[in-house]
């Protein structure tokens, strides 16, 4: 019996000494990376590595129509963010073809940013405080309200008819907590369930698992159908801004420019134009 | 650590900050692993003797049970409940979704371990027992079983663990267990460094525990 428990201890001690080296490892390994570029030069060096490598590697999303959506026809990407991207291609190469896109989900938009894997993320990343105490964002460069989609036989006409109700939100969106402030604020109360991703949420509405989809309206009228539609009840706009890791300031601010001239020289609505995001 | 560090110091304070959310997950993460494990041995053990039983038809039915669920992804047994049942206006909450989803899954392979371990006592033994006016019934349970028990165990013991951590999949379904709660907290605030190395270290120490305990039956068994 002594015996088993000793060797019960050790095992418990192993495991534990080796998650911890793990977590250390991976901590040491970042802090260093992290001081480095944090000085001035390593933060020019983003770019210099970015031109060495000779593209710019992009974070999109692929499934959300206007903004970065895969078109099943052509198989191309196409959208919005897509074409913004070109843009800062462009400003960093003089050739807007140089960008390799990955497509990302709402959790994953995080870690690959933080891995260095993308050098930025411009995929309906909606700007918030806890956000960017880690990453640096970009000058919004749209801004989407979150909207309700219900199902038309379910006689759902305004926010106050879903009290008590569940509403589908998709997993690491800002969208949870939008939908609890505009609840908190009308007086009722809401429950929530979160899927990983957006056809999962639609799928949840149809069966009846929940009883609405909340999502940022442009994302939500690619799911709109003939047994669906989005409530006129709008709240809390969400800002889309380009996301970069912290340190890496020079290509933050290179982004920053690229924006900001396009908002100037009026190419920013011509391309919201183009896609139809006009309000 | 600087604030790009997937583990820096700040994201353990939001996480222990928001410890109600994960001991909430592991809640249900032990709610479903105990209401599943129950479920699958009783179903493996039913199963596992129909398996070996004289009557054909009843094998038949342990064939279809196992094959079935054996052969087809959890995630899809589970994602059909949870989506596709209700059109047939049968909607379960999510937890029993678990119980069942992950019990009836796990049963099929306790089944094969049940069956295994009779299948491993010499068929002489339930001839003799029978030839000393046991019934099949007394004979199962006096003389097989307990002969069996020794090499039903650790097999058992392995999808007993994998029980446990399968009932991530809820994650899936919005089924509020450990993982989803992960999958959310970090989601939200990207704080997925603690997130995750907790889920991970809870699930851990739930196995662990567990296949000591088991290991203890086993010595037990060999006596």
């Amino acid at each position: 019996m002594f015996f088993a428990k000793k060797k019960l201890m050790v095992l418990a001690l192993t495991a534990l000494t080796g998650l911890s080296l793990l977590a250390a490892g991976c901590g040491s390994e970042n802090t260093s990376s992290s001081s480095s570029s944090s000085s001035s030069s390593a933060s020019n060096d983003i770019i210099q590595t970015i031109k060495d490598r000779g593209y710019l590697k992009v974070g999109c999303k692929v499934d959300v129509p206007l903004f970065g959506y895969k078109n099943p026809d052509t198989g191309e990407l196409e959208g919005f963010e897509i074409d913004l991207s070109h843009a800062i291609a462009k400003k960093i190469f003089g050739d807007p073809s140089k960008v390799e896109f990955t497509p990302v989900v709402a959790k994953t938009r995080g870690p690959l940013l933080d891995s260095g894997e993308l050098d930025t993320v411009i995929a309906t990343y909606t700007i918030n405080d806890e956000r960017k105490k880690q990453y640096d964002f970009s000058t919004p460069y749209y801004t989407d309200p979150v909207g309700l989609l219900v199902k038309t036989a379910d006689n759902i006409n305004s926010l106050k008819d879903l009290s008590g109700k569940t509403i589908a939100v998709p997993q690491g969106a800002t969208t949870r907590k939008a939908v609890e402030d505009a609840a908190k604020a009308a007086g009722i109360e809401v429950k929530f369930a979160e899927f990983p991703t957006y056809p999962e949420c639609k799928a949840a509405l149809m069966s009846g698992r929940a009883a609405a989809y909340a999502m940022d309206t442009s994302n939500l009228s690619g799911y709109v159908d003939s047994e669906t539609k989005i409530l006129p009840d709008k709240f809390a706009p969400q800002e889309y801004g380009a996301a970069t890791k912290k340190g890496n300031d020079a290509l933050a601010k290179l982004i920053e420019d690229t924006i900001q001239e396009m908002k100037d020289s009026g190419e920013l609505d011509q391309l919201l134009t183009k896609w139809k995001l006009n309000k | 650590m600087g604030v790009n560090n997937p583990f820096a110091l700040y994201k353990w304070q939001a996480l222990f900050d928001a410890r109600d959310i994960f001991i909430d997950g592991l809640t249900t993460t032990l709610e479903v692993a105990i209401g599943a494990l129950i479920l699958s041995v009783l179903l493996g053990i039913i199963f596992g003797i129909a398996g070996v039983f004289p009557n054909k038809f009843i094998r038949v039915l342990n064939r279809v049970y196992v094959e079935f669920f054996q052969n087809t992804p959890l995630v899809v047994q589970v994602v059909f409940i949870y989506n596709a049942l209700p059109q047939i206006h049968i909607v379960m909450p999510v937890l029993l979704i678990g119980i069942i989803g992950v019990g009836l899954y796990t049963g099929a392979y306790m089944a094969e371990a049940v069956r295994g371990g009779i299948l491993s006592v010499s068929k002489g033994q339930l001839e003799a027992a029978m030839s000393q006016g046991f019934n099949y019934w007394q004979a199962m349970w006096y003389i097989i079983l307990p002969q069996a028990k020794r090499v039903m165990l650790p097999s058992m013991a392995n999808q007993a663990i994998n029980l446990v951590k399968n009932t991530s999949v809820l994650a899936m379904i919005a089924g509020g267990d450990l993982m989803y709660q992960a999958d959310s907290w970090s989601g939200s605030n990207m704080y997925y460094g603690p997130a995750y190395l907790t889920a991970g270290v809870s699930y851990w120490i739930i196995c662990f525990l567990l296949s000591k305990y088991i290991n203890k039956l086993e010595k037990k068994a060999e006596v």
